[in-house]
C-alpha cells in the first residue's frame, strides 16, 4: 500500500541505490538469432550485493583520523557500517564514547574488552566504568586512491 | 490481531541517532522556515514548552545551552521511516504505513502471547539495527490498537508494548478513562456533540446502540463504536480516502514585497497542488490563493488577501491552474506591503473517473492527459521539481530557510557521520582545516 500523501519525498537511501548497469543486452545483431548468452541472464557484477547485506540496516559514514592506519583505514575513508551484526572479538566497531563518534577495534587488553586504536599514542579505552555504546560493525573500508 | 508501530517522538529520535551529543538533552525540531516547534524530546516536554511554540521565544534558552534546536531535515526522517518501513516488512506478514512515525502491522493467526513476544521482539531490533525508540500497541481493531499504542507510550510499566484484547478488564478500565474525543477518528467538534447525549467516555459510545448511533450521526461513529467492541471494520483502503481539498503554504525566508518573487512562489504551490491532485485522481472547480503579511510587524501595513478563481471546467492540468493563480494575484496583489505567507488551495474536488462517466457533464476542456502523466512521472522518478512550469528562481526569498538543519547522513555523500579514530580526532581535523 503506498504512503498516504505527506510533505515527505524520501529520497532513495544511499544504501539503495543500485549500479547503473544492472544487466547486458545479450543479443546478436539483427540477424534474430538468439545470443547464446541469454540463458545466463548475463549481470554484471554489482559492488553492493558483496558489500551491503543487510541495506536497511546499513549506514555510510567517513573516517576522520590518522590512529586506525594500522589495520588499513585512513582519513577519509569510506565505512560501510551494518547495524544488524553482533559484534565479536576482533571486529571494527563504531561506537558512541563519551559523546563522541568513534572507530575502533574490539579487542581483549589485559583480560577485558576494550576499543583499542592501531597507534602507541592512543592507549586501548576500557569498556568498563565508561558511558560507551555500540553504534555498528564496520564490514568493510573503501579506500579510494582516486576521487 | 493488528499492530501499532509508533517511533517516540520521531524528529528527534532521528537526529540523536546521529549525533550523541543529543541524547539526553531538550532537543526540538523547527518546521519548515524555522518558524515553531513541530517535535520535542521528552526532556523539552518536561519543561513544559508547548508544541508549535514559536522558535524565536525559545532564542534565549538555546544560547544559554539549555535546550537544542534543529531546523527539520525531511531527507534524514523518510530516508528513516523507509527504513522502518522495510524493516517491519522483512518480519511481519502484512505492512501498512500510516504516516512518517506511524506503521500498522498484521498478524492474523498468531496467538495473544506469540503477538506479545513479537512486539517485544521488534521493539528491540529497531532500537539496535536503527537507533530508535519504538512503542507497540496491539489490539483486535485498529481503533484499540492505536488507544494501545498510547498508553504504551504513557504508562512506563508496559515498558513499551501494550495489548488490549477486546473483552478484559484493563481495556474497559481504560476505556472508562479515555475521553471520547481522544479516540482516533472523532474530533473535536463531534466529540462536543456527543457531549450533549452524555457520551463522554470511550466506553459511553462502546455501550451504545449501534443502530442509534448510524442514525444519529453518521456511519463512521457506528463504526467506531464497534472497533472499540473488538470487531474490525476499518479498512486500511477506508483511510487514506482522497482529501476534499489541496493546500500547499509555506512561510518565505524573507519577507516580499516583489510581485514577481511571489508569483514564483505560488507557482510553486500550484504545481505541487496540482501533483498532490492527480495523485489522488481528482479534478479541482475552484483555485484560491492566499497571501499573508506578518501580523506581528505593527509597525508594517497589514494586508491579507485572497481570491478565489473557479474553473470553466473540472481540471487537474498544471497549466489551468497556473492560469487561475495568475488571475488570482492580478486581483490582490497591491504593491507596498512585505509578504511573509502565500499559499494555494484547490477546492470542491471531484473524483476525475465519476466526472469522465457522467454524459451530462461536458467533457473537461483543454485536457492532455499523457503531458500530465509524463511530467509527474519524471518528477517522481528524479525528484521535485525537476520538470516545473516556467522558470523558478533557486535564490528566491521563498526558499527555505533552514539555519539549524544537520547533515542529511543518508541521502548525500558529502554530508556522511563522521567516525573519529580516536578521541578528539574529529576536533582536530576541524581545527587543521
Amino acid at each position: 500500500m503506498p504512503f498516504p500523501p505527506s510533505p515527505v519525498v524520501p529520497t532513495l537511501p544511499l544504501t539503495f541505490q543500485p549500479l547503473p548497469y544492472s544487466s547486458l543486452q545479450g543479443r546478436a545483431g539483427f540477424s534474430g538469432f538468439p545470443s547464446p548468452a541469454q540463458d545466463y541472464e548475463p549481470r554484471t557484477l554489482d559492488l553492493n550485493t558483496r558489500l551491503i547485506k543487510n541495506p536497511t540496516q546499513t549506514f555510510y559514514l567517513s573516517a576522520t583520523g590518522d590512529s586506525m592506519e594500522g589495520w588499513g583505514i585512513f582519513d577519509g575513508d569510506l565505512l560501510v557500517v551494518d547495524r544488524s551484526i553482533k559484534p565479536r572479538l576482533g571486529h571494527i566497531l563504531v561506537a558512541m564514547f563519551e559523546d563522541e563518534v568513534l572507530i575502533k577495534r574490539y579487542a581483549l587488553y589485559l583480560g577485558t574488552p576494550h576499543l583499542c586504536s592501531a597507534h602507541p599514542h592512543y592507549p586501548p579505552l576500557p569498556l568498563e566504568g565508561t558511558n560507551c555504546q555500540l553504534w555498528g560493525v564496520v564490514r568493510a573500508v573503501i579506500h579510494e586512491y582516486l576521487r | 490481531m493488528i499492530g501499532l508501530v509508533d517511533a517516540n517522538n520521531f524528529y528527534v529520535s532521528c537526529e540523536r541517532v546521529f549525533d550523541p551529543a543529543l541524547e539526553g538533552k531538550a532537543v526540538g525540531v523547527m518546521s519548515n522556515n524555522d518558524g515553531c516547534i513541530i517535535a520535542r524530546s521528552a526532556e523539552m516536554k518536561a519543561m513544559d514548552i508547548p508544541m508549535g511554540i514559536p522558535s524565536f521565544k525559545l532564542e534565549s534558552l538555546r544560547r544559554r545551552g539549555d535546550i537544542y534546536l534543529k531546523s527539520s531535515n525531511y531527507e534524514l526522517y523518510g530516508d528513516m521511516s523507509a527504513r522502518l518501513c522495510q524493516l517491519l516488512r522483512d518480519t511481519c506478514p502484512a505492512v501498512s504505513p500510516y504516516s512518517i512515525d506511524e506503521m500498522f502491522i498484521y498478524l492474523e493467526e498468531f496467538t495473544d502471547k506469540q503477538c506479545q513476544i513479537l512486539g517485544e521482539w521488534l521493539r528491540r531490533r529497531i532500537r539496535r539495527h536503527l537507533g530508535l525508540p519504538v512503542c507497540v500497541g496491539l489490539a483486535p481493531t485498529h481503533t484499540l490498537a492505536k488507544l494501545a499504542n498510547h498508553l504504551a507510550k504513557e504508562s512506563p510499566h508496559y515498558q513499551g508494548v501494550c495489548l488490549l484484547s477486546a473483552q478484559s478488564a484493563t481495556t474497559m478500565a481504560l476505556l472508562k478513562q479515555t475521553p471520547v474525543g481522544s479516540v482516533w477518528g472523532i474530533g473535536h467538534r463531534l466529540a462536543e456533540r456527543l457531549a450533549i447525549n452524555d457520551i463522554h467516555t470511550a466506553w459511553d459510545l462502546r455501550e451504545m446502540d449501534i443502530q442509534q448511533l448510524r442514525k444519529r450521526y453518521s456511519v463512521v461513529i457506528a463504526r467506531t463504536a464497534l472497533e472499540l467492541r473488538g470487531t474490525p471494520c476499518l479498512h486500511m483502503n477506508a483511510l487514506d480516502q482522497p482529501r476534499h481539498r489541496i493546500m500547499t503554504s509555506r512561510s518565505f525566508g524573507q519577507p516580499s514585497g516583489v510581485k514577481t518573487e511571489v508569483h514564483n512562489a505560488l507557482r510553486r504551490h500550484a504545481q505541487r497542488s496540482a501533483e498532490k491532485l492527480r495523485e489522488q485522481r481528482s479534478l479541482t472547480r475552484a483555485v484560491m490563493i492566499f497571501l499573508n503579511t506578518n501580523r506581528h510587524r505593527r509597525d508594517q501595513p497589514q494586508y491579507f488577501p485572497h481570491a478565489m478563481v473557479p474553473l470553466p471546467s473540472p481540471s487537474d492540468d498544471t497549466r489551468t491552474i497556473l492560469e487561475a493563480v495568475h488571475q488570482g494575484l492580478e486581483q490582490i496583489y497591491r504593491p507596498g506591503y512585505k509578504f511573509m505567507k502565500a499559499g494555494v488551495i484547490l477546492l470542491d474536488l471531484v473524483d476525475a473517473e465519476q466526472y469522465q462517466l457522467s454524459l451530462l457533464h461536458q467533457p473537461p476542456r483543454n485536457r492532455h492527459p499523457y503531458l500530465m502523466a509524463t511530467l509527474d512521472t519524471i518528477n517522481q522518478r528524479m525528484g521535485q521539481g525537476t520538470i516545473s512550469f516556467g522558470m523558478t528562481d533557486a535564490k528566491a526569498a521563498w526558499q527555505l530557510r533552514c539555519a539549524h538543519r544537520s547533515n542529511r547522513y543518508t541521502t548525500r555523500w558529502d554530508e556522511l557521520m563522521q567516525a573519529g579514530t580516536h578521541p578528539g580526532a574529529i576536533q582536530e581535523c576541524a581545527a587543521r582545516k
